[in-house]
């Protein structure tokens, strides 16, 4: 997905992004005001200093919407339906949107709004191929 | 009022649909020389022309921006200015406030703003492929294969839990829009009816939206005409629209990071609006607010206090913004309805609203005493929550 838009960025995509495929979620910490930022950025977008790094992002966040993709989806998404995408917060305000694993049924009917999901990695091809955080329902 | 101050004195409109014959340069000329018209100006009195951008294509979107129109107008050295304003569906709303600011502090006299899309001819895949690399941080939440059509999802998901909507209250939203896209000639839908039933057997396209709640991508092409309200007496205008309020919010850049997904910025965008008005959302005639899903609608009808928190897509389900209702609603028949016309969308919505205020949507969809509009757009992932208060006033 590398383009003239993603010039420079591997500086700050790589950690990220090497941190999911060893099965780990980091979000980007400001350490000159002490908070959470996600997406990443290039300056903390509190304090515009850019003392910025990554630290592990809590395991356990709040859903906040989701949507199952049953019919259609982006080029090179085709056979990863049905898939659903999530809008996670965590702790320590910050968000950003997740792929969601089936629930015990196979489907996505048991994941609620406002409900407890959990960080759970996919595998290493899966996150070389599409780095994003996978989050599922509680065990 | 003063005579600076800017107002609609005319517009145009091609009809939105599937139209392969009819080119994106034609249709632009042809709306454009229809506004001027009908706003009793020749062409070679338009000094500003303010473009709004078309998403079909690339080549055709450098021409609007290298100034092909006034050449094909025929304005070669008539016009001091031309150019765009570009902030995806809500960019009707930002251009007239340009527009109005230019003629307000005397840089424009007569502004002519120009719209034309074609993506109901163009390949659906490469639009929806456009439409989903754009307005999502490719490097961070692309991945996560959100579509278009989930960003809906995710607004409607969020609408139906926090109000307790049923799938059948969502879907008469979607009906409600028809029945008065049925009143539109201009409408793509302007012939097929539709049921909630109907809604309810179309396939789960993404999780809660299903196909009959999609809006279908068209071509379509829309301008107005703005002069100042002095101007407009002298043109021996009788009746005019003028802007009574604005405002505005920027809520997220990605629909990931919008804090509150079921409402979006509409809460924040509206009281200055109706502050500089004088009149409030009880007071309101007509609303023309974007409505690429239905919860995009409810959002917004809600944010802008025209329904009380959560209930509107139950009144929908009553037919109080349908033809007849207690607040007739996206009167063309919205994006849903009328046609997605892209970035024209919401152009479109507003060229109803100024139609509506001036009198002139016919003897069937004519709001009768329609002075008062609440107008929205919304651009993007719904980055942004844009609010034109319009009044239909004597010149």
């Amino acid at each position: 997905m590398s383009s003239s838009n993603d010039i420079g960025m591997d500086a700050l995509t790589e950690p990220y992004r090497e941190a999911l495929r060893r099965g780990e979620f980091v979000v980007q910490h400001c350490k000159a005001c002490n908070r959470d930022i996600m997406y990443p950025r290039h300056l903390c977008p509190f304090c515009y200093e850019d003392d910025l790094s990554f630290t592990p992002g809590a395991t356990t966040g709040i859903l906040h919407s989701f949507a199952v993709h049953r019919v259609g989806s982006p080029s090179g998404f085709e056979d990863q339906l049905p898939y659903a995408v999530g809008i996670i917060k965590l702790e320590g305000d910050v968000q950003f949107l997740a792929r969601l694993w089936p629930d015990a049924e196979g489907d996505w009917g048991q994941y609620e709004l406002d409900g407890e999901v959990v960080f759970r990695a996919a595998d290493a091809d899966e996150m070389a191929e599409r780095p994003v955080p996978w989050f599922g329902l509680p065990a | 009022m003063s005579d600076t101050e800017p107002v609609f004195i005319g517009f145009g409109e091609q009809p939105s649909g599937r139209y392969p014959n009819r080119p994106f340069m034609g249709d632009l000329v042809r709306v454009g020389a229809a506004a001027v018209k009908d706003a009793d100006l020749t062409m070679g009195e338009i000094d500003t022309i303010l473009l709004i951008p078309c998403l079909h294509s690339p080549a055709d979107q450098a021409d609007l921006v290298f100034s092909r129109v006034v050449e094909e107008l025929g304005l070669n050295k008539k016009v001091k200015a031309q150019y765009m304003v570009h902030s995806g569906g809500s960019t009707s709303d930002n251009t007239i406030r340009t527009a109005a600011g230019l003629i307000e502090s005397g840089q424009a006299k007569n502004v002519l703003v120009l719209q034309a899309e074609k993506w109901g001819s163009a390949p659906v895949k490469e639009m929806i492929d456009m439409l989903t690399a754009n307005g999502i941080p490719r490097e961070w939440e692309k991945q996560s294969g959100v579509s278009f059509n989930a960003v809906g999802a995710l607004i409607q998901q969020r609408y139906m839990h926090e109000s307790g909507s049923t799938p059948a209250d969502m879907a008469s939203v979607c009906v409600a829009l028809r029945d008065w896209a049925n009143l539109n000639p201009n409408a793509m839908y302007k012939d097929k009816k539709l049921t909630v039933e109907q809604v309810l057997g179309s396939k789960m396209v993404t999780d809660p939206i299903r196909a009959f709640e999609c809006p279908m991508l068209a071509d379509g092409a829309c301008a107005l005409v703005l002069t100042s309200r002095g101007n407009a007496r002298k043109l021996g205008k009788d009746r005019v629209v003028r802007i009574a309020g604005e405002g505005g919010c920027v809520s997220h850049y990605s629909i990931g990071q919008e804090r509150e997904v079921g409402k979006l910025g509409w809460e924040i965008a509206g009281p200055a609006a109706y502050e500089a008005a004088g009149w409030g959302p009880e007071d309101a005639d007509i609303a023309e607010i974007y409505d690429s899903y239905a919860a995009v609608l409810t959002s917004g009808i809600e944010g802008l206090g025209l329904a009380p928190k959560g209930e509107a897509a139950r009144m929908f389900a009553r037919g109080e913004f349908s033809p007849g209702g207690r607040l007739p609603t996206n009167t063309n028949g919205g994006l849903l309805s009328a046609g997605h016309t892209g970035v024209g969308g919401g152009t479109a919505l507003l060229t109803e609203g100024v139609r509506q205020l001036l009198g002139r949507a016919g003897p069937e969809r004519q709001v009768e005493g329609a002075t008062r509009a609440v107008c929205g757009g919304s651009g993007g992932t719904y980055m942004d929550s844009q609010v034109l208060l319009l009044e239909g006033v004597s010149a």
